[in-house]
């Protein structure tokens, strides 16, 4: 293949391209097959293509012996007609070796705490694996100095991501020029004022004249950044920034170094190419917000559910798909719990919280042997409110068979391969109000805006209540393949950037809050995810 | 202005304060143009009627002439929507724009509703707007804000009328809402109630009718936190935040009065408000059931218990909703009662461990919400147990004290005073009124005409003459031989009698009863007698009952002791005796009132926190304490000049001499003015705004002030010497010019241990209680001085020669607390030192002690208002509350339902007072005397007063009536009401009362709430006292206290500790969340946080003692024990944990 014809393909697609990189193609075996997987991959907002763009390692790992066409069947999220069941699992054995091979977490709380194997009925093994969970590692206490070492770590975590992409100094370093003279500092090159650094944001303001300024703060100081009305791609990335996420800027200072006008707004996003993952064999249901013991909990639905599981239904296809299922994954709010808003033993058909959870249990007792049931804790549990959430107390969890696997909140559970992500979601509702665009409708928006910032609940002191511990278990790193939420009681399913955005609804009709601030749920639709493609298919009961 | 009508003694009282008031102000006019004051004058405008007043408050030249006009032939509300419509149509004041222009005539109608006296015309209404609808009109918008409040909801409802009336005046179409904001109304308004709570929760639907059809926007201005989730960003509702000021006009205003407003839509024919009919016909049927209507066409009093919603730790129940044993109801007027506060036992306020004392707010089941309290020792007094099993009444106060110790149980709580007025206040249907002494008295002289009355006797007669009375004029048995029979069944009242009938033994003479104990107890029958409230002793084996004939005959048994029946007929136990016992027995408490504690009564000196003496800045040289002394060797840094302080402060030039300074007056004596310049621009332009970029100037600045020498110089100009236990100023000023009162006042108050408020005055704060008589004696002044004051004759036209007479109070005359009159006798102290040393000029009061200052005037003020009364302090009291005419307490536009005001030193007022100290924000306006009312009209007072009945006694058939539930309205006009007597001399004079008291400071000096320490030794008194009380379920007073107090303190404090934000403990700066640097990123000081772990966990402990003691439900108890999980995840480290720690824990 010719230079000329590679660089020809990136300016049609819309990029320039470093001569590097196109040398990186032209000398690769199979050329046309890697622009392909190139521009399949490739950062939007990039504008060059550089040679660190291009990861020919993960395009030889992850199509080595394909046949062409398979490259078109990226996982696709839209597809959710519950009348497409798809094929039963190809004869492709699972892999077993993907425990090995998970990147190791980087917080010390995330060792392999718990490795349990499980044989199905046909032998085969469900290897659940959780890689990252607060539960028995929680050690704050309350004090001031966790708080301040809680957010210094996530500065730290957020900030290494960003180094990667900015060369940024300290902010205090801003500050020690603009005490100098400002006169002096004039005159010098062009460059000279081009200035970035890294920070997390402390306020968000809209002067007077439409103009937005940030505060943006690191461990050493802190400074304002203001970004021009008139910028307006920038202006609107900036638009949708929130509280005390990380971000990198880089701008130039104004004459007198009291301020930083933005140029470029970094975040700590997704890479625009990863490993594409290994993937299993099998099905993965999804599911949040059950609310045993609401008097709106939708026991004739939830039941309709069981009976598929139990692959007790007349429609061939579902019976096919329930036989696939290996996994259920329950993101939070098991039980409707008692005293969590005013005046709720009015809305309890269950007033107590065990009997909640006992009647619960049976209904996870009706779950075939052969599902691996993991549950985390949301907030109508009776677990700490403060996020994150250890999983179950023993007095709770004896209450379910041994089979079951109980996990924190936030959690990543890497389910035989493939990581999922639980997070029961209240950040949601911040996101919700802080982010224009971002609706109840469609709660998978909200989790592309986590996965932006690489941080499950970014902004602090408004809905969501958090515990100071040591580190800040909400940035997301190691990336999964799936990120699971629920909360919100809508059903929402998206893709970004190869990891899959899954927020599985609800078991509750609509409450008397809910019909207070005219929020629709969509009750009783289960999203099934076929673990080796990740695509989901959407159950209605 | 129209005279007031009032006698010669009367206009001779006014003329008295008004020339002494004159004096006043010539004195300080003539002190304030030697000093430097902000003006050479008195600041505060007199207002000598509602014309006035409105005209001051508002600004609008031309106004009080106007409603002078229209108040002739109008009625006050006609008149207001006439005036507003003037006012908008141009024909008084001049107005820029139309927006303007409506604004203005909304201001001056919400005015002249509100007596001119409140600050919600200036302060509620934010501004009027001209918004655009989808087809192209134009409509109107109202935007209201949180002191909109004050207006009460008749006239916010009035004043969206007045909007409508306007904007149909000036030609603007009406308000056309789209989908969305409907929607986004019921949305915010539920949330409101959430946040803030409402009076009343119109439904989705009637939020609906009316937005849809009402022809104006109601908007207002962001008043709370909280976002509405659902309807946001929309583009004709500027914020997502709850909007406070609308949800109060539309919820509490137009929903709840739309009744009233339909009669003025009625009376104007005004189109385009018919669905106002919908709205009162729907409300009717979706009113909260518990509401006293009729059920099958028979009323019925049906037990409410909204008062018990929102139970505080240690403020006790005293009874259940109609519980037997609660409060009896007694129709009446003490002379310390109605207003809505009523009156009962002082012995009963001690037995009740003293949580009651005068003042105390109770929250009550009816008529009202909530009720002042006031000893009145001529109502019964509770009923106990003691120890020993006597059961008697507790009538007097040494009783009381001497028995308080031995109650076992209080059977019963005893009476309550409330007047007929405030029946009609509320319209609350008349509930039953027990058989009283008032009532059959009457029902005595109607049998017998002409016999001879001596009162004494026939209050307290022997039981052989109520017999005798009963047979000879076949009247109902004498009340006080009349039990509580409807409080038990039928067969409880066989059991009874059996059990005398057989093992009864009655004295020869009938003088007393006497029954076995042990048998007694056995058979229930103790507890019976009990809750009959019959009184009885026990000596050794047997109980003794007194006077006992009327009982035995009213149980259908002879003397001797056999009965005389064999069945009961009727299902009513009453209807049987009645037929038994061969005399008529009325009910004898047929309505019981719930009630349990409000607020504390108050009565102390007004104090900001921290407290300042001098309002002068000193930012941050004063330290966390604001000294003064401290900010005077305040340096900088080391090598700084000591004393030089950096404030944020107003800069002023002298217009003579040019010299810039910060006082109000140059030393040249020249005053000087603001000097303002543009904060963006930097350049100086005296103007209120910037000509270059329009925005807004100011004078103020941070500057560096020689504070050491401002210090020394006012030490040295008026003389004193610097030796001041404690001396302090403020951090910064609120005003908007930022200029500091002269530094020598502040000296002045602190050498008499005195503080400011924020706008230069002193105040004292007292909960307000009503008070129409006074005896000389109980007031601590001599029958001389009451003379000279003006007090000749007492009620019956005696001259008043002693002290025991009783005398009509004169509308404008104080009784004020000891510590009250304490505190304004070193105010006078400070003012002479004040004329003396700093204006130079002689002093005025020369008081040495608190008689000395019998006969000052004073200003009464109350919160949210903005005009003073002028008062007359006439004597003291013991009491922790303020006593004064219910005309006065109205005047300040306050009823007497437990809420509190202050008084302070008329001089005080004018010498200090200033319009330029007043903060500069919302708000700043309320609680300042920005006009004095001189003379009390009783027809310019709230409304409310004019339903006080001023009677000596209720007619027969007022009780009558009652039995049947009567509408109070059917008795407006044969009750002798104030309302029946505006307009004439006896609108001053003449008052009675029904009830006498012999004390009014008798009772608790404070309530135990005040003395008793921790939350959790409150909540044990209170818990305590419920076990004693028969009315009172303890352990539901234990839930309702863990669900309403301390779970939501719990819960939210759990919460706040999880979201909280951080302040330095340097320079007090406060974070969102705590910087990453860990240090203030200002000062470099210590940050901490804002919500402690102590804080979080105060009351779990106590809430799960008190869970288990009375065994509160199971679903409190895991709300308590999950709760108390959370906070154990939460502050317990899960690694040490593991290492056994908590083992030792």
């Amino acid at each position: 293949m010719k230079e000329i014809k590679a660089q020809e393909v990136f300016l049609e697609a819309g990029y320039q391209i470093s001569p590097k990189a196109v040398e990186m193609i032209t000398s690769h075996s199979a050329p046309n097959d890697l622009i392909s997987y190139i521009l399949e991959n490739v950062d939007e907002s990039l504008f060059v293509i550089e040679a660190e763009h291009i990861n020919i390692e993960s395009f030889e790992k992850e199509y080595p012996d394909l046949p062409k066409e398979c490259l078109d069947e990226v996982p696709c999220s839209n597809d959710t007609s519950t009348s497409q069941v798809s094929p039963v699992p190809s004869t492709r054995s699972p892999a077993r070796s993907s425990i090995s091979s998970t990147p190791s977490p980087t917080s010390s709380s995330a060792t392999l705490r718990d490795e349990r194997c499980f044989s199905d009925s046909n032998g085969q093994v469900n290897n659940i694996n959780i890689m990252s969970d607060i539960t028995d590692m929680s050690t704050c206490v309350g004090e001031y100095m966790e708080f301040v070492q809680y957010f210094r770590n996530r500065y730290t975590k957020l900030s290494n991501i960003i180094r990667g992409r900015v060369t940024a100094r300290p902010i205090e370093s801003l500050n020690k020029n603009r005490k100098q003279s400002s006169g002096i500092r004039r005159g010098g090159g062009g460059d000279y004022n081009e200035t970035s650094i890294i920070g997390m944001v402390s306020e968000i303001r809209t002067t007077a004249n439409g103009h937005k300024m940030l505060q943006l703060e690191d461990p050493t100081g802190s400074f304002p950044v203001l970004v021009h009305q008139a910028e307006k791609d920038l202006f609107e990335e900036a638009s949708k920034l929130v509280l005390d996420e990380v971000i990198g800027i880089t701008g130039s200072m104004t004459n007198d170094g009291s301020l930083l006008i933005a140029k470029k707004l970094v975040l700590p996003d997704l890479p625009n190419i990863s490993n594409r993952r290994e993937g299993t064999w099998g099905k993965a249901v999804f599911t949040s917000d059950i609310h045993v013991g609401s008097s709106t909990f939708l026991e004739e639905e939830w039941c309709g559910f069981l009976d598929f599981l139990n692959g007790k239904t007349d429609n061939e296809q579902l019976k096919k798909m329930s036989e696939e299922i290996r996994f259920l994954v329950v993101a939070g709010d098991l039980v409707d719990g008692i005293g969590i808003f005013p005046g709720q033993e009015h809305e309890l058909d269950i007033l107590d919280i065990y009997d909640q959870y006992r009647k619960a249990a049976e209904y996870f007792d009706q779950v075939p042997e052969h599902i691996k049931i993991i549950i985390s804790p949301g907030n109508h549990d009776a677990v700490r409110q403060a996020e994150p959430q250890p999983r179950f107390p023993e007095r709770i969890t004896s209450l379910f068979s041994d089979r079951i696997t109980f996990v924190g909140n936030p959690a990543l559970v890497d389910l035989d391969g493939v990581k999922v992500l639980m997070y029961h979601g209240r950040s949601i509702d911040d996101l919700v109000a802080s982010v224009p665009g971002v609706s109840y409708q469609e709660p998978e928006k909200a989790m592309v805006e986590m996965i932006k910032r690489r941080h499950l609940s970014p902004i602090y002191g408004s809905r969501v209540s958090i515990a100071p511990e040591k580190q800040d278990h909400f940035v997301i790193d190691p990336i999964p393949d799936i990120l699971h939420c629920g909360h919100v009681h809508t059903v929402g399913i998206g893709n970004y950037k190869s990891v899959l955005l899954i927020n599985s609804g609800t078991w509750q009709s609509q409450t008397e809050f809910q019909k207070r601030v005219n929020l629709m749920p969509t009750p009783a639709k289960v999203p099934v995810v076929d673990l080796s493609t990740l695509r989901t298919t959407l159950l209605q009961f | 202005m129209a005279e007031i009508v009032a006698s010669d003694e009367m206009h001779e009282y006014f003329n008295t304060l008004e020339g002494t008031l004159k004096e006043e102000i010539d004195i300080v006019n003539d002190a304030r143009s030697r000093g430097k004051d902000p003006k050479p004058h008195v600041e505060i405008p007199l207002a000598k009627d509602l014309a006035d007043r409105v005209e001051n408050l508002i600004g609008v030249k031309g106004v009080a002439e106007l409603i002078r006009k229209l108040e002739e032939t109008k009625s006050r509300e006609e008149a207001a929507l006439a005036l507003g419509r003037e006012v908008a149509q141009g024909k008084v004041g001049e107005f820029d724009s139309k927006s303007e222009a409506i604004e203005a005539a909304i201001r001056v109608s919400v005015a002249m509703l509100t007596e001119g006296v409140v600050a919600a015309p200036i302060e509620g209404i934010d501004r009027a707007s001209i918004g655009k609808n989808d087809d192209g009109s134009e409509y109107v918008s109202i935007f209201y804000a949180g002191p909109i409040r004050s207006a009460g909801g008749t006239a916010q409802a009035l004043s969206v009328l007045v909007g409508d009336y306007v904007r149909r005046g000036v030609g603007i179409d009406r308000y056309k809402p789209r989908k969305e904001e409907v929607e986004r109304y019921i949305e915010e308004i539920m949330l409101y109630k959430r946040v803030a709570s409402l009076q009343y929760t119109p439904s989705e639907e009637e939020i609906r009718l009316i937005v849809e059809n009402c022809p104006i926007c109601i908007d207002g201005e962001p008043t709370e936190a909280e976002e509405v989730e659902g309807h946001r960003n929309l583009e004709r509702i500027n914020t997502n935040r709850v909007r406070g000021g609308m949800a109060l006009v539309l919820a509490e205003g137009l929903a709840l009065k739309a009744p009233k407003i339909q009669k003025h839509v009625k009376n104007l024919k005004i189109d385009g408000w018919e669905w106002l009919e919908q709205l009162i016909s729907g409300v009717k049927s979706s009113s909260e059931s518990g509401e006293d209507e009729e059920t099958d066409g028979k009323p019925k009093i049906k037990p409410k218990d909204k008062y018990m919603r929102d139970l505080i730790a240690g403020r006790p129940v005293f009874s259940h909703p109609s519980r037997p044993g609660g409060f009896r109801l007694r129709y009446g007027r003490s002379r310390n009662t109605s207003f809505a506060a009523a009156g009962i036992s002082p012995a009963g306020m001690i037995v009740m461990d003293d949580f009651i004392a005068p003042g105390t707010q109770l929250k009550v089941e009816r008529p009202g919400k909530a009720a002042g309290m006031a000893p009145v020792d001529s109502i019964e007094g509770p009923t106990v147990r003691l120890n020993n099993g006597d059961v008697i009444r507790i009538d007097t106060i040494e009783e009381a004290y001497a028995l308080r110790s031995e109650v076992e149980e209080i059977i019963d709580i005893g009476e309550i005073l409330i007047n007929y007025g405030d029946f009609l206040e509320n319209n609350h249907p008349l509930a039953p009124s027990p058989y009283c002494f008032e009532w059959w008295i009457q029902e005595y002289r109607k049998a017998a005409p002409d016999a001879e009355t001596n009162e004494a006797e026939l209050k307290e007669p022997t039981q052989e003459v109520a017999l005798d009375l009963c047979k000879e004029l076949n009247i109902p048995l004498h009340p006080k031989f009349t039990y509580l029979w409807h409080d038990i069944d039928n067969s409880q009242y066989t059991a009874l009698a059996d059990l005398i009938s057989e093992d009864g033994l009655l004295e020869a003479d009938g003088s007393f009863l006497k029954l076995p104990l042990q048998r007694t107890i056995d058979t229930g029958m103790k507890k019976v007698l009990e809750d009959l409230l019959v009184q009885h002793k026990v000596e050794g084996p047997t109980i003794i009952i007194e006077e006992p004939l009327p009982f035995i005959y009213s149980l259908g048994l002879d003397k001797r002791l056999s009965k005389g029946w064999d069945s009961l007929e009727h299902e009513e136990l009453l209807e049987n005796i009645n037929e038994i016992a061969g005399f008529v027995v009325r009910p004898r408490a047929p309505t019981r009132i719930g009630a349990r504690m409000g607020r504390p009564e108050k009565s102390d000196k007004r104090k900001m926190t921290p407290a300042p003496h001098a309002l002068f800045p000193i930012a941050e040289a004063g330290g966390n304490t604001r000294s003064l002394e401290k900010a005077a060797n305040f340096k900088v840094n080391t090598n700084s000049k000591t004393g030089m302080i950096p404030v944020e402060i107003g800069n002023r030039i002298c217009p003579a001499c040019g010299v810039e300074g910060f006082e109000f007056r140059c030393d040249c004596g020249e005053y000087t003015l603001p000097k303002l310049f543009c904060p963006r621009c930097g350049i100086s332009v005296n103007k209120a705004k910037c000509p270059k970029c329009d925005s807004k100037t100011t004078c103020t600045s941070m500057r560096k002030i020689d504070f050491k020498s401002i210090y020394q110089k006012a030490y040295a100009n008026i003389g004193e010497r610097d030796h001041l236990d404690s001396f302090k100023g403020v951090k910064k000023m609120m005003s908007k010019h930022m200029t500091p009162e002269p530094l020598e006042k502040g000296i002045l108050r602190a050498k008499h241990d005195l503080f400011t408020f924020k706008d230069g005055t002193v105040r004292y704060d007292m909960s307000d209680i009503p008070l129409t008589h006074i005896r000389p004696s109980e007031i601590g002044v001599s029958c001389e001085r009451m003379i000279e004051l003006g007090y000749l004759k007492d009620i019956y036209g005696k001259p008043l020669t002693d002290s025991e007479q009783v005398l009509c109070l004169k509308v404008q005359d104080l009784v004020i607390s000891y510590d009250a009159a304490d505190y304004i006798l070193r105010i006078t102290q400070y003012i002479d030192d004040l004329l003396v040393k700093y204006y130079k000029v002689a002093p005025y009061y020369n008081t040495k002690h608190i008689d000395d200052i019998v006969g000052v005037l004073l200003m009464g003020l109350a919160p949210h208002t903005s005009a003073g009364v002028l008062g007359r302090l006439l004597g003291f009291t013991t009491a922790s509350v303020g006593y004064a005419h219910p005309y006065f307490h109205a005047a300040k536009r306050r009823n007497c339902d437990g809420d509190e005001d202050c008084v302070m030193l008329l001089m005080d007022g004018l010498l200090n007072f200033s319009r330029d100290y007043l903060p500069d924000k919302r708000g700043g306006q309320m609680d300042a005397p920005l006009v004095l009312t001189t003379r009390l009209d009783p027809s310019e007072v709230d409304k409310e007063a004019h339903n006080i009945d001023m009677c000596a006694s209720y007619p027969l058939e007022f009780y009558e009536a009652t039995q049947n539930i009567a509408n109070p309205k059917d008795f407006e006009n044969t009750m002798d009401l104030v309302s029946g007597r505006l307009g004439t001399t006896l609108q001053y004079e003449e008052f009675m009362f029904t009830h006498d008291t012999s004390n009014i400071a008798a009772g608790p000096l404070k309530s135990a709430y005040k003395t008793l320490g921790t939350m959790v030794e409150k909540m044990d008194a209170q818990l305590e006292l419920a076990k004693k009380i028969r009315a009172v379920d303890a352990p539901d007073v234990a839930e309702r206290v863990l669900t309403s107090h301390f779970l939501p303190d719990m819960f939210g404090n759990l919460r706040a500790f999880s979201r909280q934000g951080t302040r330095c403990v340097k320079c007090a700066a406060k974070f969102r969340r705590p910087p990453l640097t860990g240090s203030c990123p200002k000062c470099g000081g210590r940050v901490i946080l804002t919500v402690h772990e102590g804080s979080v966990k105060k009351y779990l402990q106590v809430s799960i003692k008190v869970a288990e003691e009375y065994n509160v439900s199971s679903y409190t108890k895991q709300r308590i024990e999950l709760i108390g999980y959370d906070m154990k995840s939460l502050f317990e480290n899960d690694k040490s944990k593991q290492m056994g720690l908590s083992d030792f824990m």
